[in-house]
């Protein structure tokens, strides 16, 4: 067995976390020491990073003799092997840290110690050696097969999409069909506010549309923040990583807000995770958002899911970039329509300057920058009668303060279109061409600036 | 003599739990491997681990060579965990005399790794040992740590007694 030395990538499932590997070390007066760790996490080819928790005596060895030596099993077959190792350096912070701390805090919830488990900081070592080590073992399971066709499957659907709308839909149906994860969502990131919000999801009783995240917040913002995917596969408890997140998430509510029902959407997530992962949307070296999926289920998604769902996020933002960078109105506004009939009861619209927010009939809609468009909509909409907008005027509108760059103003409109569509179906939005799109009322509407 | 470890630290040891090896060579790199079974005696003064040498050749050596074994004892569903130190260690092939010990600490094994979702069939892979290629090591141990995941981990349980020092 110990003929060709295996490889850090072959023997990924053995540092999952399933069984605890033991680390064994040495003092430089020659006493050998062996403990338990908690993680040994594949960083690259060569280097893995181990939990660093403890002031212990592993930790007072490898300072002083960064050698160490490392038993991890693989969970299905029962080979051993062992890394030869030597310590680099430790990191208390950046992407390898946070998502290693994440890890900790779901299998330290799992195993009902979760304060004993704060992570102090990831050790990086450098990997030597890896042995493969003697053994009957048990069958290999046969490898996942079709990974690489799902995702042939699922790019090749993104690659078909022509509107923001579409691609997110898509994008969520290949997982649900393609891959079997019932419940996702996809987050937009507003820069300026430091906060992503929900622009899809499935699986969720309600959509969760709007809802906020912010940065650093749980899975999904930590995955964001520090541009890592973050997998969890135990998690019911783990609080700073799943509760945290159902607290107020208004961080932005200015003190005059309007006393009326809170500005807060309900963020959609199932009430007890066991296994979640989070992938940020990267495009051009610029974060769009985050590719978020759970379950119910404990270890629900491996490594392997991890690897499939940051290759369908990378097309995923590439083409989420490309669709908000289209040119804006190439040909003429359509000849002006009628406006729809208007009837019935008169909806009250209030608008608060303070933070954008607007309220339907004293019930919260959205605030900020969506919270801008549809104010600015419905007043023109009062004032001239017209009904048909163009992405470039709303880029060039003042009183919006869009960012100059990466304004995200496609998703604003997705995601005000919902809300709208969930909360006043009376007042809805229409696609009606490459950035251009109607706004329909189909009730009379008094506006209040209050 | 002082005893080192407690009844109840013999009593978790006697039970059969996951035994992990350690020693370093010359150049203090450590070595490690699982053992296949271990047994205590009932004053706690004698304790031996099995390793099988096909998988244990540069630990099995380094003991040898430096006498220095630490063994880490271990309650997967609990994780009450103990360490044991000693510096002189001896070696000789298992015969069929250890047989008992093996099959006993197999059969708590299964049972210890069952708790935590590992089935029969895997902790038997896990721990197959043909005789012939199990080795047992013999130790008396001198120093105890609790282990025991937590800020108190790797607390010394007693100190061994000092030998006296001899007047001038």
């Amino acid at each position: 067995m110990s003929t060709a030395a295996p490889s850090l990538h072959s023997i990924r499932p053995c540092l999952e976390g399933a069984i605890p590997a033991i680390m064994a070390t040495c003092d430089p007066d020659g006493t050998p020491n062996v403990a338990y760790i908690s993680q040994v996490v594949y960083v690259d080819a060569v280097h893995v990073a181990l939990s660093f928790q403890f002031f212990n005596k592993t930790r007072q060895n490898i300072v002083r003799n960064p050698r160490a030596s490392v038993l991890v099993l693989d969970p299905v077959t029962a080979h051993f092997y062992r890394l030869h190792l030597l310590y680099e350096r430790t990191e208390d912070s950046g992407p390898v840290f946070e998502s290693m701390r994440a890890q900790l805090a779901g299998i330290a919830s799992h195993a009902g110690m979760a304060e004993v488990f704060e992570l102090k900081g990831a050790d990086i070592y450098a990997v030597e050696r890896i042995e493969s080590v003697a053994g009957e073992g048990l069958p290999a399971p046969a490898p996942r097969s079709g990974l690489l066709h799902t995702l042939r499957l699922c790019s090749e659907s993104i690659a078909r999409c022509s509107g923001l709308d579409e691609l997110l839909q898509c994008a969520l149906q290949g997982l649900q069909d393609k891959l079997g994860i019932q419940h996702a969502m996809v987050l937009m990131l507003d820069a300026s506010a430091q906060q992503l919000y929900t622009v899809a999801s499935c699986g969720y009783a309600t959509s969760g549309v709007g809802s906020e995240i912010r940065l650093g917040q749980g899975v999904i913002g930590m995955a964001a923040r520090e541009r890592t995917p973050v997998r969890i596969s135990h998690m019911t408890h783990a609080a700073l990583y799943s509760h945290a997140i159902r607290e107020s998430m208004d961080a932005h509510a200015t003190p005059d807000a309007p006393p009326l029902r809170g500005l807060d959407i309900p963020y959609p997530g199932l009430p007890e995770p066991h296994s979640q992962v989070a992938v940020p949307l990267l495009s051009a070296g610029r974060l769009l958002g985050v590719l978020f999926a759970e379950s119910p289920e404990d270890m629900r998604f491996g490594f392997e899911d991890e690897d499939l769902l940051v290759g369908i996020a990378g097309q995923l933002a590439a083409a989420i970039d490309l669709l908000q960078a289209a040119p804006d109105t190439p040909e003429p506004l359509p000849t002006p329509i009628a406006a729809p009939p208007v009837s019935g009861s008169a909806l009250r619209v209030r608008h608060f300057a303070a933070n954008d927010s607007v309220f339907i009939n004293d019930d919260y809609l959205i605030k900020g920058v969506a919270g801008a468009i549809v104010w600015k909509l419905l007043r023109d909409h009062q004032h001239t009668g017209r009904v048909d907008f163009t992405n470039r005027e709303l880029r060039l509108d003042p009183a919006l303060r869009l960012p100059d760059v990466a304004d995200n103003l496609e998703a604003r409109l997705l995601l005000l279109q919902r809300r709208l569509q969930e909360n006043c179906p009376h007042i809805h939005i229409e696609k009606t061409g490459r950035g251009r799109f109607r706004l329909c009322v189909l009730r009379p509407v008094v506006l209040e600036e209050a | 003599m002082t005893a080192l470890l407690g009844p109840s630290h013999i009593a978790m040891v006697a039970k059969g739990v996951s035994a992990i090896v350690a020693s370093r060579d010359a150049a203090l790199r450590p070595s490690i491997m699982r053992a296949v079974g271990s047994h205590i005696s009932g004053d706690g003064q004698e304790v031996t681990v099995y390793l099988r040498r096909s998988q244990s050749e540069q630990l099995l050596q380094d003991i040898a060579h430096t006498g220095e074994i630490a063994v880490v004892f271990s309650v997967p569903s609990t994780h009450q965990t103990l360490q044991l130190k000693a510096h002189r260690a001896t070696q000789r092939p298992a015969h069929d005399g250890d047989l008992p010990v093996l099959q006993a600490y197999l059969q708590s094994m299964v049972q210890e790794v069952g708790q935590v979702g590992y089935g029969p069939q895997y902790v038997g892979a896990m721990l197959a040992a043909p005789l012939q290629d199990v080795v047992a090591v013999t130790f008396t141990p001198t120093s105890a740590f609790d282990q025991t995941p937590g800020p108190r981990a790797g607390a010394q349980l007693c100190t061994p007694p000092t030998p006296p020092v001899p007047l001038p």
